[in-house]
């Protein structure tokens, strides 16, 4: 009886180590996850992976070719969308006032034809990456679907522990 | 012990439970939240769905009325409800991609314009209010490589408005290294010329330094030809450049020659510029132009040289931008050197929702007495003044300057508001 008594005590214990360690790194990885925000491109655009500077320089408009047949077209969420928060924060460190201002310039200088295309969702989202040879955008990792290439940033993917988009 | 060791155990456990339980709420919250957001997209989707299929259906109702067709098997009718679906997604993918897509051309009219208040104590001038520029701007995509851009402003006038072409460009993009374009641009020497125009609402203050002023001639602030242009492939580094061939100065030196040049030589600028990419914000850079001017039967060699310090963000903006001019004659080989630059410092409060920049800006220009080019330009001048972004698009700016052009004459108190906007 107190032999199996102890062998209930120690499996309990062992559980109970498990599911601690468990708990502990699936939260961890669930809010890491939920939060990184994937750059996300037409499957035929030929890079995988990109520096954080990189993307800027994408996304300021100051790369605006893939190679010489290829433009890049940028794709934005539209207002609110977390998505775009975290491209404002992070990629362009601007608020949204100054993003607007930043595009009007950019075309009144005769540097871009137009500021990037607004989408209002993720599936609009993800049918124009599919669909537009060139284009790029920014999607949360958990609604990343088939058809569309995750770029790795900085060398890291979402999930990653140093990826920097969150 | 055995009980001991048990009870231990179950309490660890229940304790692991409700810990991974109590953990859990704020990443529920978000959760939820993001589920929120997505049945809220879906739900706007399928009402956008339902109004665009109501309209057909209704149509085909009444057509299946009017001409009753006759009963077939039911099978035959209705393809499967799944090939149905996809047929239908990949329809509305479609769809979705070509209203996105670019068609050509894709004219966008921005527009930009100011009112002004000027009051100073220099003897024979009048305080009032007066029309800035009001500012067109077209920008058109005519294809994937190729963009055509113009800038025309409409200037008040005592007797009337004059209208000028200010830029009329057009432009082919090989690859980001390499873009050349045809027209009338803002001649790229320095910052200011190229990164801000005409539209007083980009630019922080009310004013341009006196050195790029439109109608100034310091520099020839405007500038028809080619241009080509691109990045220099150079790492970190983020080098750019601009290299251009003109007619230069014409006979009113403050003019580009428009409408043909005044002598056999063609004016030549070389901008280049670093954008570094470990410093988000920075930029510095170096241009040369060349020009040989024809004024009133006398022959100049004229070579500009500049240099400028930016860093572009706004906590703080910092502007700082030199240009030597070196004037000779052709016959004497006389010379002459002027200098100006400008110092600018601005900050954006973290206060009132970021709506609120101070700033300051130091100038100065030196022009010798031996100067035969252009007259005598000599300012030195200080520029206190606030910025307030009423919206995104529209901003209200208060200067006080302190300015004295030329030895002999007195200092100058001036106050100035302006109320820039684009629309």
């Amino acid at each position: 009886m107190n032999a199996t008594k102890k062998r209930v005590a120690v499996v309990l214990l062992g559980l109970t180590f498990i599911l601690q360690s468990f708990g502990a790194s699936s939260i961890a990885q669930t809010a890491r996850s939920s939060a990184d925000i994937a750059v996300v491109v037409h499957p035929e655009t030929p890079v995988s992976d990109l520096s954080l500077a990189e993307v800027r320089q994408v996304l300021l408009g100051e790369r605006q070719y893939w190679n010489s047949k290829l433009p890049v077209v940028l794709l934005i969420r539209a207002p609110v969308a977390r998505e775009r928060d975290v491209v404002l924060r992070v990629i362009y460190q601007m608020t949204e006032a100054q993003f607007k201002q930043y595009w009007v310039a950019k075309i009144f200088r005769a540097e871009a034809a137009s500021p990037p295309k607004i989408v209002y969702s993720n599936d609009m989202q993800y049918e124009l990456i599919s669909g537009i040879p060139g284009a790029i955008g920014f999607m949360d990792a958990r609604n990343i679907r088939p058809g569309l290439k995750v770029l790795r940033v900085d060398g890291h993917l979402p999930g990653d522990k140093d990826y920097p988009l969150h | 012990m055995v009980r001991a060791l048990l009870s231990f155990g179950v309490i660890l456990l229940a304790a692991s439970i409700s810990c991974a339980q109590g953990s859990a709420p704020t990443d529920q919250a978000e959760q939820v939240k993001l589920l929120l957001e997505r049945i809220q997209q879906l739900e706007r989707r399928v009402t956008d769905l339902e109004a665009r299929q109501a309209p057909a259906s209704a149509m085909a109702i009444s057509t299946a009325k009017e001409n009753p067709v006759p009963s077939q098997n039911p099978q035959q009718q209705n393809p499967p409800p799944a090939a149905q679906t996809h047929e239908h997604e990949v329809r509305e993918q479609a769809a979705t991609v070509q209203q996105m897509e670019q068609h050509y051309p894709s004219l966008q009219i921005r527009g930009f314009g100011d009112v002004d208040f000027a009051a100073t104590d220099q003897k024979g001038t009048n305080s009032g209010f007066n029309l800035g520029q009001l500012d067109l701007h077209l920008a058109s995509a005519l294809s994937r490589k190729v963009t055509y851009f113009a800038e025309m402003t409409f200037n008040a006038q005592p007797t009337g408005y004059t209208v000028e072409v200010e830029r009329n460009i057009i432009r082919y993009d090989y690859n980001d290294y390499f873009k050349i374009s045809f027209g009338r641009y803002h001649t790229p020497i320095g910052y200011w010329n190229t990164a801000f125009h005409h539209g007083a609402w980009l630019q922080t203050t009310i004013s341009r330094p006196d050195m790029v002023r439109i109608g100034g001639t310091f520099i020839p602030v405007h500038f028809v030809g080619f241009l080509a242009e691109g990045n220099i492939p150079s790492g970190g580094a983020g080098l750019s450049y601009n290299v251009g061939v003109g007619n230069g100065r014409g006979e009113i030196i403050s003019r580009p020659g428009d409408a043909g040049d005044n002598n056999n030589n063609r004016a030549w600028v070389a901008n280049i510029y670093s954008r570094p990419r470990a410093l988000y914000g920075l930029q510095m850079g170096a241009s040369v132009y060349r020009d040989k001017i024809n004024l009133m039967g006398r022959d100049f060699r004229e070579w500009i040289t500049g240099a400028h310090l930016v860093w572009t963000k706004e906590t703080p903006e910092f502007l700082a931008e030199f240009v030597n001019v070196n004037h000779r004659q052709v016959l004497t080989d006389i010379a002459t050197n002027s200098q100006a630059f400008y110092v600018q410092l601005g900050y954006r409060l973290p206060w009132f929702e970021r709506t609120v920049k101070p700033y300051y800006r130091f100038e100065y220009t030196h022009t010798p007495l031996s100067e035969q080019v252009f007259t005598n330009q000599d300012l030195v001048g200080s520029i206190l003044g606030a910025r307030y972004d009423i919206s995104n698009y529209a901003a209200f700016k208060a200067e006080y300057r302190y300015t004295k052009r030329e030895i002999a004459n007195p200092w100058v108190n001036g106050f100035f508001l302006q109320t820039a906007f684009t629309f």
